[in-house]
């Protein structure tokens, strides 16, 4: 297999630039700061209480993780918002399109160099996510687990920002359109759970449902949060501290004597639903950057557009 | 070489190409002349696969570019008329990266592209940041990246804009090296003096229609009938005249004190004839040249009827 062109060359045109050093000075200073600031807590909360302050230190790992999920979160859309635009500004990408390159070599040339980048930044700071193991106690399989984690926020978010840069004609729109994404991701899936327990608290309040007994299926709004972010890292870390699963309670949320229905009961088991959960965020990924590559396509197969 | 039959192209209501069919030959060097918003740029990059007609095909040896993307794309260099490049790159890293982008292997792309930076004296610059390079250097970097697969076909849009002299003369000789070379080159450009050194062939766009095309003698002769030439010379007036109304199709329009201008239907190897023959019995010819500003002329004639006639019959007296 050869390396796509664009990986070899973004990525040596990008190490060589000042920011990239500077980008790792943020990333592992912001780290640091988090690490002083979890020992304080951590030191403080142990004086008042009789504990083992050892046992308070595995903290540090999720801390540690969830610190570098958010900034990879965040950073990575800024990064790959300008893949296609950046090129279009820069009026290489018609030179692009006219080699032998397909535009979904294109579009993974450029999410591979996003990816590749995002785990950079996650080995250069190794050192320190290496004290959660150390003076945390962690077992180090979880470091892989984590790895696999950052490798799926990375991919999640570079195709959300390489799918809108290529819609977008300026990165700077793209970087906006790509946090919008997010919280359509975020919030969005959230809101039938809302509305669903407004409906059901309104109901209630009515008396219309105190006594019916049966199955309740509107449990099942919370399928949606098989493809929120939120959910799949706090499921993630619960499950990983406390070993218990945070989705499994969903069945038991609905009110009174009803009994959840329907194929919540089966998904929202620990295992299942992160299995589900990833296959969903890579097949949405997966979606995103097939949208993109066709709407780079100036040859549009299907209903071409006169309209440029 | 190049066939396209029939290419419309809207944006909107707006028609940018009218029914554009043309034909240029292996190894021609095509002109392609218009005004600015004529639709050349809207062709060339219909003609690159960067963009989809409305109507009309286009074949490339005899290959259908619509249906088959990937053959065309080996075939045809393109050099767009705004480009930029990669910071932080290298001369020689940014053809690697275009050959690689071809799917070539290092040691072909290490080789070609030395012959080509040695093409476009860009040899000692080649571990040079691009960035950096000025912007004629660019441009002929830009083309020697356009040559790096070995397309039959290279295609330039504007490629002297913003060029200083100098750098135009450069740049006409690497492309006249190139057609020596066997390539077929189309290049388009509003600076009708500038093509007519150096092309055999041009078309003429305006508002999206073709006015004209063919070789650039009958070009000329299409819109003026024949085409004019000034023989400058010292000596050996009534010779020369004698000589020139030899060949058929010269009619001699004036005889001046030291040059005669006539008209003539002949090619370019026949005029060589003619003045060889003039120089072998004792005419002293200093020089000859096309009728000054015939070009220009052409172009206001076939761009703008109204604006045309009159500067035609200027040029006629
Ligand atoms: N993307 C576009 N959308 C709408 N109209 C366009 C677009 N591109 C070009 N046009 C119009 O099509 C016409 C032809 O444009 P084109 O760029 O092909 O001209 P040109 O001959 O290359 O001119 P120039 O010498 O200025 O480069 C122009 O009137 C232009 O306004
Ligand atoms: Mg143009």
């Amino acid at each position: 297999m050869r390396l796509n062109p664009i990986v070899k060359k973004d990525i040596k045109v990008q190490s060589r630039s000042m920011r990239i050093c500077w980008g790792v000075f943020a990333y592992e200073l912001i780290l640091a700061l988090v690490f002083f600031l979890a020992m304080a807590i951590i030191q403080q909360e142990s004086a008042y209480s009789t504990n083992n302050i050892y046992s308070r230190l595995v903290w540090l790992y999720p801390v540690l993780a969830v610190t570098q999920l958010i900034i990879l979160g965040v950073v990575v859309p800024v990064r790959t918002a300008s893949a296609i635009s950046g090129e279009k500004e820069r009026q290489t990408f018609d030179i692009m399109m006219t080699t032998s390159m397909t535009p979904f070599s294109v579009i993974m040339g450029k999410v591979m160099t996003a990816i590749v980048q995002s785990m950079f930044f996650v080995v250069a700071s190794m050192p320190v996510m290496a004290l959660s193991f150390v003076i945390g106690g962690m077992s180090w399989s979880y470091l892989l687990w984590f790895l696999a984690i950052a490798l799926l926020v990375s991919l999640f978010s570079a195709s959300i920002g390489i799918w809108c840069s290529s819609l977008c004609k300026k990165s700077i729109s793209a970087v906006i359109m790509s946090y919008g994404l997010y919280v359509a991701f975020f919030l969005g899936t959230m809101l039938p759970y809302i509305i669903y327990q407004i409906a059901e608290s309104a109901a209630y309040y009515n008396g219309t449902v105190t006594t019916v007994t049966g199955y309740s299926y509107g449990e099942n709004v919370c399928l949606f949060w098989l493809i929120n972010p939120a959910v799949y890292l706090v499921e993630f870390f619960v499950e990983v501290m406390t070993g218990e699963s945070f989705v499994s309670q969903i069945p038991n949320i609905g009110t009174g004597t009803l009994q959840t229905g329907g194929p919540i009961r089966y998904i929202a088991s620990g295992h299942l639903w992160m299995v589900l959960s990833t296959v969903m965020f890579v097949a949405i990924s997966i979606l995103f950057l097939w949208l993109a590559a066709r709407r780079i396509n100036p040859i549009k197969k299907h209903g071409a557009k006169n309209k440029a | 070489m190049l066939q396209i039959n029939h290419l419309y192209k809207n944006y909107g209501k707006f028609r940018a190409v009218n029914d554009l069919t043309l034909h240029i030959p292996q190894g021609d060097l095509f002109g392609f002349v218009g005004p600015n918003g004529a639709g050349k740029t809207t062709t060339i990059r219909i003609v690159c696969g960067l963009m989809v007609p409305t109507a009309g095909n286009i074949m490339i040896n005899g290959v259908d570019a619509m249906t088959h993307q990937k053959e065309i794309k080996k075939q045809i260099g393109y050099v767009p008329d705004f480009f930029g490049v990669y910071d932080n790159l290298k001369v020689r890293e940014y053809m690697d990266f275009y050959g690689s982008m071809y799917r070539m292997t290092s040691r072909e792309i290490a080789k070609i592209s030395d012959d080509l930076l040695e093409l476009v004296n860009l040899s000692d610059k080649k571990e040079v940041y691009v960035d950096t390079l000025s912007r004629g250097m660019k441009q002929r970097l830009c083309v020697a990246r356009a040559l790096i697969h070995n397309p039959a076909l290279l295609v330039l849009d504007e490629p002297n804009s913003g060029l200083d002299p100098r750098a135009r003369v450069e740049m006409k000789e690497l492309l006249l090296n190139l057609k020596s070379m066997g390539k077929t080159i189309v290049i388009s450009s509003h600076i009708l003096s500038e093509l007519s050194e150096m092309c055999n062939s041009i078309g003429i766009m305006d508002h999206g229609n073709l006015v004209t095309a063919g070789r650039i003698e009958d070009v000329m002769e299409n819109v003026f009938g024949s085409n004019q030439l000034i023989i400058t010379l010292d000596d050996g007036r009534e010779t020369a005249v004698r000589i020139a109304n030899e060949y058929a199709g010269v009619k001699v329009n004036s005889v001046g004190e030291h040059e005669i201008k006539l008209s003539h239907t002949m090619s370019k190897a026949e005029i060589a004839k003619m003045i060889g023959t003039m120089i072998a019995n004792d005419v002293v010819v200093t020089g000859f040249h096309k009728q000054e500003g015939d070009l220009e002329t052409l172009f206001m004639r076939v761009t703008n009827q109204e604006g045309g006639q009159e500067n035609a019959t200027q040029s006629n007296c």
